[in-house]
């Protein structure tokens, strides 16, 4: 089974432009992940997917089906809201046996069925309580066996962990992909927390603005970035990006300078992540020198904020850096790998 | 559009009755007691002088703003405090402080009225706007009470304790910087009490000499057996509503808080 | 200088006892003094009418009148419950009915708002007036065309027939009062979360079954504060009736309040008619201990969960 947004635009009342020609295609079994900064249109397309919101042209494809014009209730899919949006004058169970009761399902397979799942999510000592006696953690997993509980081919999940604290959001998101992986349910997976997305997703759909930015797996988004906005957006540290220029294989951008081979002259910007910069003791042939502005030690981390000219980067050290003050010299090397070279112009990345 | 037409359809409803009372106060007599409605007529500004200036209901006016003025003053003043203290302090029995007011609010005038009357005459009062006014107090105090609660809770307590760190006391945190901040609250909630008093009809009824009626009361006295100068009744009618009409469009956005006690926020 | 600190301790200190008592007084004196003065005046045999009734103690006298020997008392209390219940019910199915169709239809509430205010926001005693004009035999609007479709006669004076007057009131408080409990609904309806009703269609429900499973259970907290609002409202009505009918013809319409104003303001039997005022009041109290109870005391259980972080 695969799905499809094909050419997919909203534009929305006030002539906001919520998504722009979106083309994305998935499989069964995918956890794909929809992960962009707010207005980026993640949410949109989730909603357009559910059918709770109208594309303004474009069509959703389901096995190669039209579903664009069908009403929610015929597009079997699930969805997890951000808010939880339990039915609070109904009890935990209650909630969980809706969508089996809408669907006529004979009250002795509701019963199975609902303790089922809510033995999987481990809140069978909930059923008789109402959402309003319900942690948030608790909550959130109620609104995940409700939509899941009538076997759906698709989840649709709207940034769930959002409302959550943070020591829970990391426990509830390892819970959800061993749900994944037992199920074997499609999941679709909205979020602006990149860190999430690539613990996460098989693939990620990065969006920006209402456009698809790339939808590539975790790994390759990260090692190639198809865009400088892409770049920036995945990884914590955020990547460095120094603007410059390059004449003859050097790399220039005010004081700093650095050799590089195969790229043709012009404008660039160049990017390197912060860990994958390296710290030397001494000056060697290689590394460039920068001023210690700041150092910020998150054992066994450390972050070293360092300029030169107008020149600012953001170092992540893993080891043991010695004793480095402010203002201290520090011996900064670009390894190759770690060098991605993107347009000024479009932020496209250079092959 | 059969929707909207229906719509349509139920506005009529509502307002023709009402535009048929204002019409008919520029109405002669002739089209008045005719047979079959007139829609159609040459409006005459005859009844107004008649009834207002010749057999002097101007008076009445200036009553009813008295009476509603001054019952608005005094709820504010009275129930405002009270509100403050509801929204913001814990105090035992407090519920049922509350319920209190509600039922103050609630009492049938009927009830009220009669020993009222009976005390208000061993006071020598009945003669005096006090009565209607004190009358009048009864349920606006509530009303001031119970929305100014909810207009006061509102407001982030937050606010409060800046306010007490840079300086004020708590009766200088109410009066200087959580007054202004309601003050929109507070002008709905006056004008609404203005509404009430203005409207009431019992109390003014029985609590007041004939010098010291009301618009209210001043409307039944011109319908009589002997038959009903419709013209000029209409037409204090129509002076009686009309302003009440507009200062309800000024405070829509608040009507349906005050009129169901805070339950709702319109 | 100095008495203004002390003001400003004081308000400091004893702020909230300070604010709070002047209203608590201002009320228990102008209330509770008339209440218990009517209490105690319904012990007695006060009558202004008649010689030698000066308010002298006759214990329970009253009372036992009002229960064993005043059959005009039930039939006006009967009447009244019979009007509160079928204005009620009238107007919540009217208001609940139109409060969905702007909610779903009208984009622009503002406007049908304010039209919808006018009713309810006229004095009552002028909706009497605008009415017994309407319905008058002779050249009310309202009758002409009732009898140009044939729904009345020429004899017919709707408001001078004992079988057609009370209907024709309790119509007119529908016409009066229903934008009130459309406003209230449909404050409610725009306040409601919007989560619910896309969870509901996310799970399959059709509209009606949305309606029912999720937009009534939602709303039950607002339809019962309107319904018990409108009921000791109605209970209470004196205005519009007394300037339509004073009453009549006969006792046709003699509702509770008016009942009350007859014995006290006309037969001047005041030792009985405070009886008749305890109970009305009496009545209103229980009914305010009803809605108290069951919008307030909901408000906590009712809400939605969003419930946020642990």
């Amino acid at each position: 089974m695969s799905v499809s947004f094909n050419q997919i635009s909203k534009v929305f009342a006030d002539g906001t432009v919520g998504l722009d020609h979106l083309d994305l295609k998935f499989d069964k079994g995918e956890f794909i992940v929809l992960l962009g900064p707010s207005g980026s249109g993640k949410t949109t397309a989730c909603r357009i997917l559910a059918g709770l919101e109208e594309a303004t042209s474009g069509s959703v494809k389901v096995d190669n089906l039209e579903v664009t014009s069908l009403p929610p209730r015929e597009r079997n899919m699930g969805m997890v809201f951000q808010n939880y949006a339990l039915y609070g004058h109904k009890t935990v169970y209650e909630n969980i046996a809706y969508p089996l009761r809408i669907r006529k399902i004979d009250k002795g397979n509701i019963d199975n069925r609902v303790k089922a799942i809510a033995k999987v999510l481990q809140i069978e000592d909930f059923l008789d309580r109402r959402p309003s006696q319900l942690s948030g953690g608790q909550a959130q997993r109620v609104a995940v066996a409700r939509a899941m509980v009538w076997s759906p081919d698709i989840c649709l999940m709207d940034e769930p962990l959002s409302n959550l604290d943070a020591l829970l959001r990391l426990k509830t998101r390892t819970e959800l992909k061993r749900l994944h992986g037992d199920l074997g349910q499609t999941f679709v997976f909205v979020t602006h927390d990149q860190e999430e997305a690539m613990t996460l997703g098989t693939r990620i759909a990065v969006l920006n603005q209402g456009k698809l930015a790339q939808f590539d797996t975790p790994r390759q988004v990260y090692h190639e970035p198809a865009t400088r906005f892409v770049a920036e957006f995945i990884g914590r540290p955020a990547m460095n990006i120094i603007e410059g220029e390059i004449k003859d294989c050097v790399f220039k951008s005010g004081p700093f300078e650095l050799a590089v081979k195969g790229q043709p002259d012009g404008p660039v910007a160049l990017g390197v992540r912060p860990e994958q910069i390296v710290l030397k003791e001494v000056s060697t042939d290689e590394s460039v020198g920068f001023n210690l502005d700041v150092l910020e030690l998150v054992e066994p981390d450390a972050l070293l904020f360092v300029n030169k000219g107008d020149t600012s980067l953001v170092v992540r050290v893993m080891h043991d850096i010695g004793d480095l003050d402010r203002g201290s010299e520090v011996h900064l090397e670009f390894p190759d790998h770690a060098r991605h070279f993107f347009e000024i112009s479009d932020g496209r990345r250079r092959s | 559009m059969a929707m909207v037409a229906t719509l349509i359809a139920i506005l009529i409803l509502f307002l023709t009755p009402y535009l048929w009372i204002v019409m008919t106060s520029f109405k002669t007599r002739l089209d008045i007691l005719s047979d079959a409605p007139v829609w159609f007529f040459t409006p005459t500004s005859e009844n107004y002088p008649t009834i207002f200036i010749d057999k002097n209901y101007l008076p009445l006016v200036w009553n009813s703003m008295i009476v509603a003025s001054f019952s608005t003053i005094l709820s504010l003043a009275f129930g405002t405090p009270a509100a403050y203290v509801f929204a913001r302090f814990e105090f035992p029995g407090k519920e049922d402080l509350f319920f209190f007011f509600l039922t103050t609010r609630m009492a049938p005038p009927i009830s009220i009225v009669v020993p009222m009357f009976l005390l208000f005459s061993v006071l020598g009062l009945t003669d005096k706007p006090i009565a209607v006014i004190l009358a009048h107090t009864t349920f606006n105090v509530s009303l001031v009470v119970w929305m100014m609660r909810g207009f006061f809770a509102d407001i982030p307590r937050e606010i409060d304790e800046a306010a007490m760190m840079d300086g004020h006391t708590r009766g200088g945190t109410f009066l200087r910087v959580l007054l202004p901040l309601a003050a929109p609250g507070l002008a709905a909630t006056a004008v609404l009490c203005f509404i009430l008093s203005w409207n009431e009809f019992l109390y003014a009824f029985i609590l007041v000499a004939f010098e010291g009626r009301t618009l209210t009361v001043g409307i039944p006295g011109l319908v009589t057996p002997h038959g009903t100068l419709w013209g000029q009744v209409t037409s204090v009618a129509v002076v009686a509503t009309l302003p009440i009409l507009f200062f309800t469009f000024l405070v829509q956005k608040h009507l349906v808080r005050g009129l169901t006690f805070g339950a709702v926020k319109g | 200088m100095r008495t203004n600190r002390i003001i400003e301790r004081v308000l400091d200190h004893g702020v909230a006892p300070l604010l709070l008592v002047p209203s608590v007084v201002l009320l228990f004196v102008i209330l509770l003094g008339p209440f218990l003065f009517m209490v105690w005046t319904g012990f007695t045999d006060l009558h202004y009418a008649l010689p030698n009734r000066d308010g002298a103690f006759v214990g329970f006298d009253n009372f036992r009148r009002l229960m064993q020997d005043d059959p005009i008392f039930w039939h006006s209390f009967w009447l009244t419950m019979k009007f509160v219940f079928g204005v009620v019910l009238v107007e919540f199915a009217f208001g609940l009915g139109l409060a969905l169709l702007i909610f779903h239809y009208i984009k622009n509430h503002r406007f049908i708002l304010t039209i919808l205010l006018v009713p309810m926001m006229l004095a009552p005693i002028a909706v009497g007036l605008i009415w017994k004009l309407l319905l008058s035999g002779d050249f009310g609007m309202f009758t002409y065309y009732l009898r140009a479709i044939g729904l009345a006669d020429l004899q017919t004076s709707i408001l001078g027939n004992p079988s057609l007057v009370m209907p024709a009131i309790m119509l007119i408080d529908v016409w009066q009062w229903t934008p009130f409990v459309t406003l209230v609904i449909l404050a409610g309806l725009l306040s409601l979360p919007k989560e619910p009703f896309e969870a509901a269609i996310m799970d399959g429900a059709r509209p009606l079954q949305i309606f029912k499973d999720v937009t009534l259970p939602l709303l039950r907290p607002i339809i019962a504060l309107v319904l018990l609002l409108r009921g000791i409202d109605a209970f209470k009505e004196f205005d519009k009736v007394f300037i339509l009918t004073g009453g009549g013809p006969g006792i046709s319409t003699e509702m509770l309040s008016i009942y009350t104003y007859r014995i006290n303001f006309r037969d001047w039997d005041l030792g009985y008619g405070a009886v008749c005022a305890f109970m009305v009041y009496l009545v209103v109290l229980i009914m305010c201990s009803v809605f108290y109870k069951a919008v307030y005391w909901n408000e906590g259980r009712s809400k939605m969960a969003g419930k946020a972080a642990a």
